[in-house]
Parts: structure tokens; C-alpha cells; sequence
């Protein structure tokens, strides 16, 4: 690219008469200050891949001392978790499975009602209308999850109860419920995109032979968004899967696998609340302290891998639709 | 050359805008800027000449093999069916096209005599030297002060009453300083379309360069704006090398003293402007200009 | 025919997506309405004179004069609740009149041995005393007003013996009379029952108007006011006036909840009026106001949140989330500059994107995990720092967590400045640095200060990195970076599975949690306009 300005004796008429080539000295300054000033931002730049070291690296250098000292094969298979026992006892199943529960339901929520809501967005309104109705998803997204927690704990609970007689409030239902609220803009926000993303042509083609705008939609627009549609939900999952207050104060904190496994109005624990709720308590080095870090690796590992899913079917949606 | 070629039907518009022309010329003449009078500008010495000069996008060719030499105080033109390298051309003199990746060069552009393709080049330099104004007007959101004084700003003036004197300058003889005078704080995007196109003028004249490239300066303006800057180019030309490339082959005739036609990335023919627009020598210069193709 | 249903099944299917949409907004107002509505109270609501007594106390805010006059005032009409109450207690409370009785006696015994009396006439004195008090206890805890009449109309007898004058025997008198009085009206078979209501009752005036005048000041803070709030009142007011029971009402099925008028359980006794009373005077017991109680915003609370407002919460967080951003903005503009002007799509930038991208993934709470391992336990010590939770940790931690967004807008910013004016920099000769600071970086402001504001507002409702990182529920206003805070994020949390204090006042939890709320919005709302006004700019140009 360029090369630095020259010294301040300039005049103004001195531009006409300066010479085209460079000095060896100037030469060599441009050239240092370009590729330092590069090298530099680079590594500045790097932080971001530094940090992410950082963060596998010490997390999972906490949990260590848990996995060479426990059985992994207990820490994920079984279910009973006493940290505090003698001698204490590590299944972290059903935290597992809790968190799991918790996802699937809120995305069962989250996922119809997203899409729908994102084909409205995309299709069905104009774009003026859009632009009114994208302030009511920002603010759904900007509610912080305490506040979310809040509500579950302090509204919802004591209306599940009274209302439809469950013993407590504090349950599956509860945290789905909300957590499907706290997802649904980000399910929105990247199915519209890609919905949007199809672009005209595709459609045109589709009215003209005939079709109805419910038919265009689901036949031809959808399956030639349904990469970003799957990147969606996942990165819905992701989110839901990695939440921790709102789970914390709404899911009952129970150690527990619902029997029925349809019971909804039980109890459970997810991962993110244990650690949440155990850290405070727990005296630093202990092995209850490192097994909340192997807790913490199994969710780093689950979001990770959910990422790379996503950027796949994302990357691949892009690739689909000739580069938007 | 004057414009106005006489075989063509003169439009009420451009009837007016004659008249226009007449009387500002004649304004001009009154109260002729200091600044072109005093220092006249040492143009004789920018003269660019390109030996075998080649330029490709990738695998794709810019131009090829162009050789040529502009002559200094004058306005050359070139014309030319798109995509046929006119602006590929112009951008390499000033090695603006150093902004687009993966490009390669053959042969030489020489401006002053140096190669400006050398690795050694002061591109601050050359770029001071050989101002450029694009085809659409792209003035920064910043007040009309600003703009025109940012050149002279890198060039290390930092004196307010230099700068100011600088902007006047260049505003005259953008023709712009009447209009804005009154109020030089205001923003530049203010300004109508063809105002901006001058300031962008006044803006480049504002680093004291020896050359101006121009790549297609009226295609976004309106008539009355074109025939403005056809006018402002009129009085450049005594104090400085002007090169325009532009697609419109009347314009090309009314502002220039010599054109060169390029067409499918090469130099076709390069002469007189007279000479290209009545005898043309190759038979492509002649079916581009009545209209055969392009 | 097939033509209808595909019709018929279009315009299902637009109401049915339109019925999405309408639910979401739907679900926001029921989300946020109830909740801003109850939090609003915490500023603006009714408050009575308990609540101006606890402002001019705890934070010498008031017109102490007035305050006066207003006590004055108040206390007219309270003495009469009290009187009732006392009246009635003395039919009532036994066990306190027994002991009352014992006490004298004592007395009594003292004050006879300075009167200079004779062993035998001492001896004598003493005994008759010990006869009499022995009888008012009987007649105390007897339930048969025939024994009592008796015992009393005995002791009685003796109320003007001269032995006796000029002693505590006096009060023993007065005692005795007091009681007959008391017992005429009072059922005696229902005193066990009288005496558990009294207490509830007792408590709830308790609550009502704040200690009795006269009586020792309570340790607890919260004790010394009566209801600060009218809500509050009306409240214990019901509590009053109805007492609820759990009944068995048929055999095997579950209790139920009843109420029943406390007037009516006290029908015909001295303590009826009482309802009745509090009920038509609290207003002038009380002298409610509508109040804007705006301090609630600068006002440290006491223990527990009973009284005052959030101040340190709110410091709390503003320090964490400007020194967040003040440690990731660099970091990320320079960044976002680099990926943008200088960045090859080699494999190192391709690597740079994989990470910002997982960082974005990565759930808070394991940012919370890092921060302790890293930032707490190993990064502030390696400088030297203290390796406990702190400022310097959380904040470090919260910019982490917000660099990838950060990112992403600088990034949309810079990238949305059009190619147009760098070309027109660069071909004035500008360097692609200087071309940078003086024309990209200045039009990408607006886009890059959006970033930052959303930035702000995701990172002031984090909770989950902070737990471990820096946040306290309850502590002094920190000092230094090396101290831990409170803030509104953890706050609400706390204070909304807190005990049962927190309960007893619900608007300080939705305060709480409505100013974090609050927050948030306005923030968002000053970035949406501020992108509102950088697309009409660019649109206009």
C-alpha cells in the first residue's frame, strides 16, 4: 500500500517539485512502519484467538485434578450427584440431562413460532411494517436474563401454581416457557435472513406458475433457506443450552430426571445452575471445585461443537444463495 | 477548440449556457484569480509517456501494451466503448488501482520520467502531483473548509490563514468560491451535484499538482452542471495537463485538444482531436465515432 | 373445489404467522408490564408519616418541624388504639398482672422494712399483703366471675387500711379494681382464644404504627418505623380486620382457607371498637401522601432491603460496565480495523474469525469460570493484585465476554463507509493509515459508538460472569478496583430468592430489577435512534 507523509517543512507550493522516488531512508521508514504497523494490528488482532486458548486452556486446567482423580465414565453416566458426601459422589446425569430437558422444550416453544414469525417478517408485511415490528423482537432481546428470572420466579411460578395446581412453580415448564421467549429473537432474527436471503427470482417463479404465497413459501422458499433455518434453531439451542439465571431461579434446582419423562411440572437441574449455585459455597481446590470446571468443560465442549454445526449449515446457506 | 462543434443542433439549454459562458469568461477576465496568474504552474515538465505499459486483473487484461505520450498543458481525451480500459488507464497513473488485489503490470508508466511503478515511487508524491477526480462526486462529510484544505493539510500546512488562502485559491479556480463563500463551515453533501463535482475539482487543485486526471467527471451531473465543468475545463487546461477519459464522444470533442481512442484493452489510435473526429486512419476509430458500434 | 382449500389454506397460514407475531408482542407487554408497574412503586406510591420519620432518621432528609407537628397529630388519635388495646389486656393478660402483682408485693416488702416498724407488725403486714396478692391471682387465673367478684370485693376491703397507705399497695389496689372492671364484659371461657388474637393483633399494630410510644427502641432498624408505605398498611389493615384460618371442613379433604371478621370474634368485648376505629382513622394515624421518592435511585438500602433504595447497586454496575468498556473498545475498533483494511483472506485471519466466533458462542457462566481461574486466581496476582474477587475481575471478564460484539459492529461500521472516500483520500496522497484516522474511522464513529452502547447494555444485565468474578450482595461502597460491589444484575437475583424479608417488600425487589430493566432499555433505545440517524445520513447522501 503507502508510504508515510514527508516532514512538516513542507510548503505549499512544494508539492510540484518533490521528487518521485524515495529516499533509501524514507524507503525504509515506510517499510518499517508499514509491516510494523501491520504486524502490530495483527497481533492485536490475535487477541481474540488468544483468548479463546486462554479460556479452554484454564478451564479445563481447573478440571484436571477431576478427571484424573474421579471415574469420567461415573461423572457422565450416573446419576447422583452429593459433592458434599463422604465419599462424595460425582454423577452429573441427570445435570446433563436436565440441561437437555430445559433446551428441548423451550426450542419445541422457540422453533414453530420463530419461524412462523420470521416467514411473517420476511414475507407477509412490507417493510415499513418490518421496521415497526423489529423494535418489539430488539426489546425481547435486550431484557437481561435476570430480569427474565425475575419473572419466571416472582409471576409465573405462583400463577402455575395457583392457576393449574402444580406443587411448585419452579419447574421444566416454567424455564422452557421463558427460555423460549429469550431465544426466539435470535431463532428470528437468523431464519428471516436467510428466508430474506432467497431473493426474488425464486419466487417470481414460483407465483408465476401459479402458486399461492402459503405454497411459494413452504415449497420453494423454505427448502431453499433451510440451511440458515437449521443454523437458526442451533444457534437457538446454543443459546438455551448455555443460559444460567433464568434456569437458576425457574427450573427447581432438583437433582432429578422427570419420571414420566413427559412430566413437565417436575423439577430439574441444569449444569449452568449448578455451578451457578454450588461456586459460592465451594472452597477453592476442593474437589467439588473441580468438578464444577469438568461441568463447565462438558458445556464449552457442547457449545462448541453446536458453533461449528451452525457455521457449517451457515457457511453453506451463503455458498447456496451465490454469496450474499 | 471551443465547443461547440457547428454540425450539431445547439439546444435552447446549451444556447443559454453559451451565453452563461460568455459572461463569465468575461467576469473572469476582470477579476482573474491571483492564483493562476502569479505562479504559473510549470506544467511543461508533467509529461507522462507509457512504453509497452500493461496492466491485468488477476488473468484478466486491463490494458495492453499501450504506448503513448501526453502532452503537457493540454487536455487529452480518451474515448472509447466500456470496458475497454479508458479508466484502467487513468487509475494507473496515479496507482489509485493499487486498491484492488491481485494485479500485475508490464512495461512502463513514466510521469517526470520515473516509472511510477518502480518499487521505489513516493506514492505521496505522485499522488500530490497528479490529482484525480472521479466519476461520481465524492466530497467527505466534512464542511467545504475542510475538503478542499485536507490536501494541503497532509502536505504539512498548518497555518489557518495558509489554509485559507490555499481554499480561496482553489475555490476560484474551481469557479466554485462565489457560491460558497458566504458560508465555507457548511457540509460538503449539502451542495448540489455539480457544485460537489467542483468542489471535488478545487479539492484536487488544492495539493498544486502539474496533472489532473479526470475519469468521466459529468457522466453523474446534469447538462447545465456538464456544461459548467466543461467550462472550468476550459481554463484548467492553460495552467495544467488534463487528462479525461469519458464515454462521450461530443464532450471528448468540445474540451480536447488531442484524443486517444482505446478499444478491447488497446491503444487504437491517438492524434489531434481534429484529426480523430474528421479523418480518422484505422477503420475502428471511424465506426466508433459514427456510431457503428459502442 | 382443490382451488378453495389452497386458498382457504393461504389465508390460514398468513393469519396463523400474524398470530406468531402478535403473540410475541403479547408476550413483551406481559413480561414487562407487570413488572414495571410494580417497580414504578417503588418511586412513586403513597407514603405515610412512619416513612417521613424513617427519611428524617436514616438520611436526615425533611422538615424536622413539620415532622413534629405531624407526630403530634398523629398521636392524638393513636393514644385511643392503645388505650382500647391496654384496656382489654388487663381483662386479658393474666400472666403480666400475676407477675405485676408479685412485683408489688416485693415492693411492698422493701418499703416496709425503712417504715420503722415493729418485727411482729412487719411480719404481720407482710402476711396480710401475701393473702391478698395470693387472692388476686386467683381471682387472675380464675375463669368463674362469681370466684373472681368475690376474691377481688375481698381484697377490696382492705383498700383503705392505713397499714397499707403510702405504699406500693396502692398500685396493688388500683390492679385489682382495674381488673374487675376489665373482666365484666369479657368472656371468660374464651380467653385462651382472646389471648392468641390479642397477640396477632398486637403485632400487626405493631407494624401498623411503630413501637409504642414509651417503650424501648427495637435493635432492628426495621422495627423502629410502622408502615412506611400506604400499600403496605392497607395490607396489614386487612390483616386486621380478618383473620384467616385453616379448617378442615370435611373429613379427608384438604384443609381449607377461611376468613372470618376478628370484629365479630370480638363481639361485645372491649377490644370491639378497636376494628372499627383503626379501620375509619388510619388515614389520620397515618397521613398518607403520594410521594416521588426519586432519591430511591442514590440511597444505600438497610440490611436486607427493607428500607431505602439502590444507589450502590446502580454504581455498582456503571463502574463495571464503563471499565468493561473502556478495556474492550480498543481492542475492539483496532481490531475490527485490521480485518477490514489490512486483513488477506489467508489462513490466519481465517483462524481469527473461527475464534471471535466461538468466543460469541461460549455461555456466560463459563465466562464466569474463566474469570475466577484466570483473571482471579491467576492474572490480577501475577501483577501483584490481591486474588479475590473484585472490579478489576468482573469488568475484565465482562470485556471478554463482549469483545466478539464489539467486533461485529466496528466491523459493520467500517465496512459501511463507502470505498469512494478513501479513494478520494488516498488520491490526495494521503497514507492508508492517516486515510484511516482522518476520513474511515470518523464516518464509521456513529456505527462504532451504536456497537459500543449495545455493548454496554448486553454487559449490564450479565450476571452470570459476575458471580464469581466481583459481584457481593451486600457490602460497603467499594474503594478501590480491588473491591468487590454490588450491582443490579446480582442484586435482583438476590433479592428475588431472598428470604422472607425480601417479601415483605416486593416493590424494592421490582425496583430493583425494573431500574436494571429500565436501564437497559434507554440504552437500547439511544442506539436504535442513533442507527435510525446514521441509515438516514447515509441514505441521504
Amino acid at each position: 500500500m503507502d508510504n508515510i507523509v514527508q516532514n512538516n517543512k513542507l510548503k505549499s507550493t512544494a508539492g510540484r517539485d518533490q521528487p518521485l522516488i524515495l529516499t533509501p531512508l524514507q524507503d525504509m521508514r515506510g517499510f518499517l512502519f508499514h509491516h510494523l504497523g501491520r504486524l502490530l494490528l495483527f497481533l492485536i488482532t490475535c487477541s481474540s484467538m488468544l483468548l479463546v486458548l486462554l479460556i479452554f486452556f484454564f478451564v479445563i486446567r481447573e478440571a484436571i485434578p477431576f478427571l484424573t482423580k474421579f471415574s469420567l465414565a461415573e461423572f457422565l453416566a450416573t446419576q447422583s450427584w452429593y459433592p458434599e458426601a463422604q465419599p462424595p459422589k460425582f454423577g452429573a446425569l441427570s445435570l446433563i440431562v436436565g440441561s437437555l430437558y430445559v433446551t428441548i422444550s423451550a426450542l419445541v416453544f422457540a422453533v414453530p413460532t420463530g419461524i412462523l414469525a420470521a416467514i411473517f417478517l420476511s414475507d407477509i408485511v412490507s417493510l415499513k411494517v418490518r421496521d415497526f415490528i423489529k423494535p418489539v423482537i430488539e426489546i425481547l432481546a435486550a431484557i437481561p436474563s435476570v430480569a427474565y428470572g425475575f419473572f419466571a420466579m416472582l409471576v409465573l411460578a405462583p400463577w402455575m401454581q395457583t392457576k393449574w395446581g402444580f406443587t411448585t412453580g419452579a419447574n421444566v415448564l416454567n424455564a422452557s416457557i421463558i427460555l423460549s421467549i429469550m431465544v426466539l429473537p435470535t431463532i428470528i432474527s437468523v431464519a428471516e435472513d436467510s428466508i430474506s436471503a432467497v431473493g426474488r427470482e425464486l419466487r417470481e417463479a414460483s407465483y408465476a406458475l401459479g402458486a399461492t404465497r402459503f405454497e411459494t413459501i413452504f415449497k420453494v422458499a423454505i427448502p431453499a433457506a433451510h440451511s440458515g433455518i437449521i443454523a437458526a434453531i442451533v444457534l437457538g439451542m446454543m443459546r438455551a443450552i448455555g443460559e444460567t439465571m433464568v434456569v437458576w431461579m425457574a427450573s427447581g434446582n432438583a437433582n432429578q430426571i422427570p419420571s414420566p419423562w413427559w412430566d413437565l411440572s417436575q423439577s430439574v437441574r441444569t449444569m449452568t445452575a449448578t455451578i451457578a449455585g454450588d461456586m459460592g459455597e465451594t472452597p477453592k481446590g476442593s474437589p467439588h471445585y473441580w468438578s464444577l470446571f469438568a461441568i463447565g468443560v462438558v458445556l464449552l465442549i457442547m457449545t462448541f461443537l453446536l458453533n461449528i454445526i451452525s457455521e457449517y449449515f451457515l457457511a453453506s446457506a451463503k455458498k447456496k444463495a451465490g454469496g450474499y | 477548440m471551443q465547443k461547440g462543434n457547428d454540425n450539431m443542433p445547439i439546444s435552447a439549454l446549451e444556447k443559454e449556457a453559451n451565453l452563461d459562458h460568455i459572461n463569465s469568461v468575461v467576469s473572469l477576465g476582470q477579476k482573474a484569480s491571483p492564483g493562476i496568474n502569479e505562479k504559473k504552474p510549470d506544467c511543461k515538465r508533467a509529461v507522462i509517456k507509457s512504453e509497452n505499459f500493461s496492466f491485468y486483473y488477476g488473468t484478466t487484461v486491463g490494458v495492453k501494451d499501450i504506448t503513448m505520450e501526453i502532452y503537457p498543458c493540454s487536455v487529452t481525451a480518451i474515448i472509447g466503448p466500456s470496458g475497454c480500459g479508458k479508466s484502467t488507464f487513468l487509475r494507473s497513473v496515479n496507482r489509485i488501482n493499487d486498491l484492488i488485489p491481485h494485479t500485475n503490470v508490464e512495461g512502463k508508466l513514466l510521469v517526470n520520467g520515473h516509472n511510477v511503478y518502480d518499487k521505489n515511487t513516493n506514492l505521496v508524491n505522485l499522488r500530490q502531483q497528479v490529482g484525480m477526480v472521479f466519476q461520481k462526486p465524492n466530497p467527505f462529510p466534512k464542511s467545504i473548509f475542510d475538503n478542499v484544505a485536507y490536501g494541503p493539510g497532509l502536505q504539512g500546512v498548518k497555518k489557518r490563514s495558509a489554509l485559507q488562502q490555499i481554499v480561496e485559491e482553489s475555490l476560484k479556480a474551481a469557479v466554485l468560491w462565489d457560491e460558497v463563500k458566504d458560508d465555507l463551515k457548511k457540509s460538503a453533501l449539502a451542495l448540489s451535484g455539480g457544485q460537489q463535482q467542483r468542489l471535488c475539482i478545487a479539492r484536487a487543485l488544492a495539493t498544486k499538482p502539474n496533472v489532473i486526471l479526470m475519469d468521466e467527471p459529468c457522466s453523474a451531473l446534469d447538462p447545465l452542471a456538464t456544461v459548467r465543468i466543461e467550462d472550468l475545463i476550459g481554463q484548467l487546461k492553460l495552467s495544467y495537463t488534463i487528462i479525461i477519459v469519458t464515454h462521450n464522444m461530443q464532450q471528448a470533442a468540445r474540451v480536447s485538444e488531442y484524443t486517444a481512442f482505446f478499444c478491447l484493452s488497446e491503444l487504437i489510435e491517438y492524434d489531434k482531436t481534429d484529426k480523430i473526429f474528421t479523418n480518422p486512419v484505422r477503420r475502428q476509430t471511424e465506426d466508433y465515432i459514427t456510431g457503428r458500434f459502442g | 373445489m382443490r382451488h378453495i382449500i389452497r386458498q382457504i389454506s393461504d389465508k390460514a397460514f398468513t393469519i396463523l404467522t400474524g398470530t406468531s407475531v402478535v403473540l410475541l408482542t403479547f408476550v413483551l407487554l406481559i413480561v414487562l408490564g407487570p413488572m414495571v408497574w410494580r417497580g414504578v412503586k417503588a418511586v412513586i406510591f403513597k407514603d405515610t408519616v412512619e416513612f417521613r420519620k424513617m427519611q428524617l432518621d436514616l438520611y436526615n432528609r425533611g422538615n424536622s418541624a413539620n415532622l413534629k407537628l405531624e407526630n403530634a397529630e398523629t398521636e392524638t388519635f393513636r393514644k385511643t388504639v392503645y388505650k382500647i388495646v391496654d384496656d382489654f389486656k388487663h381483662g386479658i393478660d393474666t400472666e403480666a398482672l400475676v407477675d405485676k402483682s408479685k412485683q408489688i408485693y416485693r415492693q411492698l416488702g422493701k418499703e416496709l422494712r425503712y417504715k420503722g416498724i415493729t418485727n411482729e407488725e412487719y411480719q404481720r403486714i407482710r402476711s396480710l399483703a401475701r393473702e391478698l396478692r395470693d387472692r388476686l391471682q386467683v381471682a387472675l387465673e380464675s375463669n368463674d366471675k362469681k370466684v373472681i367478684k368475690e376474691n377481688i370485693d375481698y381484697i377490696l376491703q382492705y383498700h383503705l387500711d392505713e397499714n397499707l397507705a403510702d405504699t406500693s399497695a396502692v398500685e396493688f389496689f388500683a390492679l385489682a379494681e382495674d381488673f374487675q372492671q376489665s373482666v365484666e364484659n369479657i368472656d371468660l371461657n374464651k380467653r385462651q382464644q382472646y389471648a392468641g388474637s390479642l397477640q396477632q393483633i398486637e403485632e400487626i399494630v405493631f407494624h401498623l404504627l411503630g413501637p409504642k410510644p414509651g417503650d424501648p427502641l427495637p435493635a432492628l432498624t426495621m422495627d423502629r418505623y410502622g408502615a412506611t408505605r400506604w400499600d403496605l398498611a392497607q395490607k396489614l389493615l386487612d390483616k386486621l380486620l380478618w383473620s384467616e384460618k385453616w379448617i378442615q371442613q370435611e373429613v379427608d379433604q384438604p384443609l381449607v382457607k377461611i376468613r372470618a371478621s376478628r370484629a365479630e370474634e370480638f363481639a361485645g368485648t372491649k377490644l370491639e371498637p378497636l376494628f372499627g376505629y383503626i379501620e375509619n382513622n388510619l388515614v389520620k394515624m397515618l397521613k398518607p401522601e403520594l410521594t416521588v421518592y426519586w432519591q430511591y435511585f442514590i440511597d444505600d438500602s438497610t440490611p436486607g432491603h427493607y428500607f431505602g433504595g439502590v444507589g450502590p447497586e446502580i454504581l455498582g454496575t456503571l463502574l463495571l460496565t464503563l471499565l468493561a468498556m473502556l478495556f474492550v473498545s480498543p481492542l475492539g475498533v483496532i481490531s475490527a480495523a485490521y480485518l477490514v483494511e489490512c486483513a488477506s483472506d489467508n489462513i490466519a485471519v481465517r483462524i481469527i474469525r473461527m475464534s471471535i466466533n466461538t468466543l460469541a458462542g461460549v455461555p456466560s457462566i463459563v465466562f464466569g469460570l474463566f474469570g475466577l481461574a484466570f483473571f482471579v486466581l491467576f492474572f490480577i496476582p501475577l501483577f501483584g493484585g490481591p486474588s479475590k474477587p473484585c472490579i478489576l475481575a468482573a469488568s475484565l471478564t465482562l470485556a471478554v465476554l463482549t469483545l466478539p460484539v464489539m467486533i461485529k459492529a466496528s466491523e459493520e461500521a467500517i465496512r459501511s463507509v463507502p470505498q469512494s472516500y478513501k479513494e478520494a483520500s488516498l488520491g490526495l496522497g494521503a497514507s492508508g493509515f492517516r486515510t484511516f484516522i482522518r476520513v474511515t474511522f470518523p464516518v464509521a464513529l456513529p456505527g462504532i459508538l451504536t456497537g459500543v452502547i449495545l455493548s454496554l447494555s448486553r454487559v449490564a444485565g450479565e450476571t452470570a460472569p459476575i458471580l464469581f468474578t466481583g459481584a457481593v450482595a451486600l457490602g460497603p461502597l467499594p474503594k478501590s478496583p480491588f473491591d468487590p460491589t454490588m450491582t443490579l444484575s446480582y442484586g435482583s437475583y438476590d433479592i428475588a430468592v431472598g428470604d422472607r424479608l425480601a417479601m415483605m417488600v416486593p416493590h424494592n425487589q421490582y425496583g430493583m430489577v425494573v431500574t436494571l430493566v429500565l436501564l437497559i432499555l434507554c440504552l437500547n433505545a439511544i442506539a436504535i435512534v442513533l442507527r435510525a440517524r446514521i441509515s438516514r445520513k447515509l441514505r441521504g447522501q
